[in-house]
């Protein structure tokens, strides 16, 4: 069966970071007037060209919204649709409206050459419908569905037909970029794709079996929490957002909100979509309480994206002792450094140079913590 | 400068030392699995043979190691005793370090001081067939050499995380005629319920001990035989110390501070126990003994100190000893010998009344320290022996801190030469360091089976 793959290129996408813009939206003509050059279509070349010789067929948009790159990597035209007309200046709106297109004409994987601001836009149209992969070109890349480089991506790619990738959940994350620009990083959860991996871009070796299975991995620890929350009906359990976390409310057979945080008791749920006004509320009733959270990010963020809610007025009520932090080996596999941003850097310290992460039924990774800025991809 | 400290074949202990004789207070007995009663004779006797059925009873302080087994042991036995000159340099302490060199036998670790007498009682009752379990494939590889010497039959369920990475220990164990199975197996109940659960576990020793038990249960004059944890084996591995203790003596020195890796605790039994033993009787009350255990499988650390099986399954006695659960599935860290749930009831105890202490590592600062060695010692030593160099790695820092001269004895329990996929996984950053999260452990519940 041929393979479909819906492939556009945000033109503008990372022009604004060479000119110390910090991102581009909304920023093009100054990006430009500051000497900035199109770059995504070239680094979308450098992951085409090594999938030329596979038979998949694009879909796509005119000019350098995707024909160009796939022109370029030598991709032949007769394995090319163009079914978006791409105007002289593209916008967000673009990219939704090509999404639509490659959605309705069967498209198998969208793969797409941009930055964070892109894969918003892709995720809005397609939710985790249809997987994405990103090749990174943007100026931030803090969304999951990014290959490590162009070159990794096409390896996934080349891993098989769409029966044989295997999907994960990818944070699609917000970035403030008014405030990036300002030195601080802001970030909202705002949904989660699915995103084909290679698990060889993992882990090498066949031998960690817990490794082979990221559903598997996510239903040993949310079994291993849901006996721990049972087991202590006493205790009053913050889950933040996240599919790892929802794993835990799986098992205990209740309905958790995907991107908030939900108050859990004796194995029930008893608020749902918390702020921080509520969780201080609950937590001023006395009593112990534990917040589990997960990694938010490709980058290893615990604490400071997506998770404004648990301020630091909140973990300290909670105490840092009570921060459950939980990760498929997967996701830890890829973030060698984890990183605690709430905005309190005392409060950071208090997480000491490592944290031990849950990573499976009663097993956990110690991981160490980065300190100093976030780095970027 | 004397590097190897060497005895005469002549000179090997003609007796194994029962520590069971010098414990101050007796053993909580092992129940049997149903009826929850102390275990008799007569229920070991369906997969042991009598004479290890009373050695794993036995009060007596020394038991003679037969003449026939003491042949066999010539082959490689009495192994070195090294000074490692060249670690203390490179560590620039002024500890004296020693290390009891196991990787000499045919098998490459202490395991054939254990196969061997337990292949020859096997074979004098006229046992025609062996079945085991191995974890990384150490005890397998022993147990098929012992039982080859015999003419016995062998069968291994070898743990399959260490199966795939370990590929070439089954080979040995065909050499001598053995036949190894991937464990859990559709071959015995106890694997297929395993696998019917979750058809892509790693295996564990637990379940593997499971099917070796219910192999040796359901066929004819078929025995079962244990790698570790049991007290006769323990009891057979003790000639590690009781060589060592002899060749220290020989260069007038006696250890501050012993040191072995724990996973069921019989290569730690060999080296600890006569000095254990010499602790408890007031010969050497300060003598520092140290059990050194994965921090991804702390069964001594973390564990609870209660009766639990010996096996996933259910099928062996109730022991008194350190356990993590008997359910409890450690994750397939590299050092595959030293994940089982539980421990020697005789190490549990010993370490309960604070005769041994016990410390964990992590994965990655376990392969540094096997580095420090084999580029100071040439020998590259398994990632289980590994965890051993560490814990005597930092105690000769420890003296370097204080200045003080300490001799440290450790077990160099086995090579690493089957290994070199691990080593390749620390050379390539992908090794993961496991922990066990035990807060957390305690607060789920927890599946120990009741005993009255």
């Amino acid at each position: 069966m041929m393979y479909t793959i819906g492939f556009l290129v945000n033109p503008v996408a990372g022009m604004g970071g060479a000119v110390g813009l910090k991102g581009t939206d909304g920023l093009v003509l100054e990006a430009i007037r500051r000497g900035a050059r199109p770059r995504a279509g070239a680094r979308a070349v450098l992951s085409l060209r090594l999938i030329r010789e596979t038979p998949f067929h694009f879909l796509t948009c005119s000019g350098p919204m995707g024909e160009d790159a796939l022109r370029d990597a030598g991709i032949p035209d007769t394995s090319v649709d163009v079914v978006y007309p791409a105007p002289g200046t593209t916008s967000s709106d673009d990219t939704r409206n090509a999404c639509r297109e490659f959605a309705a004409r069967g498209a198998d994987l969208i793969l797409f050459c941009g930055g964070d601001g892109t894969a918003r836009d892709i995720y809005d149209v397609v939710l985790d419908r249809i997987p994405v992969l990103g090749i990174p070109a943007g100026v931030k890349m803090y969304s999951a569905v990014f290959a490590v480089t162009p070159e990794a991506a096409a390896e996934i790619l080349l891993v098989g037909p769409p029966s044989l990738l295997k999907l994960r959940d990818a944070e699609i994350v917000d970035v403030d970029e008014e405030a990036y620009r300002e030195g601080e990083l802001r970030t909202l959860l705002h949904g989660y794709a699915k995103s084909p991996y290679r698990p060889g871009l993992i882990q090498e070796t066949k031998q960690v079996f817990e490794n082979q299975d990221e559903e598997r991995a996510k239903q040993g620890i949310g079994k291993f929490l849901a006996d721990v929350i049972r087991g202590t009906p006493e205790t009053l359990y913050i889950l933040g957002p996240g599919t790892t976390t929802g794993a835990i409310a799986h098992e205990l057979g209740i309905d958790k909100t995907l991107l908030g945080f939900d108050a859990v008791k004796g194995g029930r749920l008893i608020a749902g979509d918390l702020n921080e006004q509520r969780i201080l509320e609950m937590l001023s009733c006395g009593g112990r309480a534990r917040l589990v959270i997960s990694i938010i990010g490709a980058q290893g963020s615990v604490l400071g994206r997506g998770t404004q809610q648990v301020s630091p007025s909140v973990l300290r009520k909670i105490d840092v002792e009570n921060v459950i932090v939980v990760a498929t080996p997967h996701k830890l596999a890829e973030t060698p450094l984890l990183f605690v941003d709430t905005g309190d850097r005392e409060l950071d310290r208090e997480f000491g140079e490592y944290l031990s992460v849950v990573s499976g039924y009663g097993i956990a990774q110690r991981k160490r913590i980065g300190r100093g800025t976030v780095q970027e991809k | 400068m004397q590097t190897k400290i060497l005895l005469d074949e002549e000179e090997m202990p003609k007796r194994w030392y029962n520590v069971l004789a010098d414990l101050p207070t007796p053993m909580d007995p092992p129940l049997h699995p149903q009826t929850k009663k102390p275990v008799g004779p007569e229920d070991l006797a369906v997969i042991f043979p009598m004479e290890l059925i009373r050695q794993e009873m036995s009060p007596d302080r020394f038991i003679d190691i037969p003449e026939e087994v003491r042949d066999v042991l010539r082959l490689w036995r009495p192994s070195p005793l090294y000074r490692a000159h060249r670690l203390e340099k490179a560590l620039k302490t002024p500890a004296k370090i020693y290390y009891k060199w196991e990787g000499v036998s045919p098998a490459g670790s202490h395991k054939p001081n254990t196969a061997v007498p337990q292949a020859y009682y096997n074979m004098k009752e006229g046992v025609e067939r062996i079945a085991t379990e191995t974890g990384a494939g150490q005890w397998g590889s022993a147990l098929a050499f012992a039982t080859m010497l015999y003419d016995i039959e062998c069968t291994v369920y070898m743990v399959r995380a260490s199966y795939t990475q370990k590929p070439y220990r089954k080979s040995m164990m065909q050499v001598w005629g053995a036949e190894c199975i991937p464990s859990p197996s559709t071959k015995t109940n106890a694997g297929r319920a395993m696998l019917e659960k979750d058809p892509d576990t790693p295996g564990s020793l637990g379940v593997a001990i499971s099917e070796a038990v219910e192999d040796a249960a359901t066929h004819g004059n078929t025995h079962y035989s244990l790698g570790s944890v049991l007290n006769h084996v323990c009891l057979h591995q003790t000639i590690i110390g009781l060589e060592s203790r002899e060749q220290l003596a020989r260069v007038e020195s006696y250890p501050d501070v012993v040191i072995g890796c724990v996973g069921g605790g019989s290569n730690f039994a060999g080296i600890s126990f006569p000095f254990a033993g010499d602790k408890m009787t007031g010969k050497h009350p300060d003598v520092d003994i140290i059990a050194v255990e994965p921090a991804s499988c702390p069964t001594l650390t973390k564990g609870l100190y209660a009766y639990d099986f010996g096996d996933e399954a259910g099928l062996t006695p109730i022991m008194k000893m350190y356990t993590l659960g008997h359910d409890f599935i450690p994750p397939s860290i590299h050092a595959g010998g030293l994940r089982y749930h539980g421990d020697s009831p005789i190490v549990s105890k010993l370490v309960h009344d604070g005769v041994m202490r016990a410390v964990s590592y992590h994965q990655t600062e376990v392969f540094d320290a096997a580095q420090t060695f084999a580029r100071s010692e040439g020998i590259i030593v398994a990632p289980e022996t590994s965890h051993a160099v560490k814990a005597a790695i930092d105690e000769a820092l420890k003296c370097r801190k204080t200045g003080e001269a300490k001799t440290i004895l450790f077990n160099a329990s086995g090579h690493g030469n089957f290994d070199m996929s691990a080593y390749d996984a620390y050379y390539g950053g992908k090794l993961v360091d496991y922990e066990y999260p035990d807060a957390l452990i305690r607060d789920a519940l927890k599946r120990l089976p009741t005993v009255p």
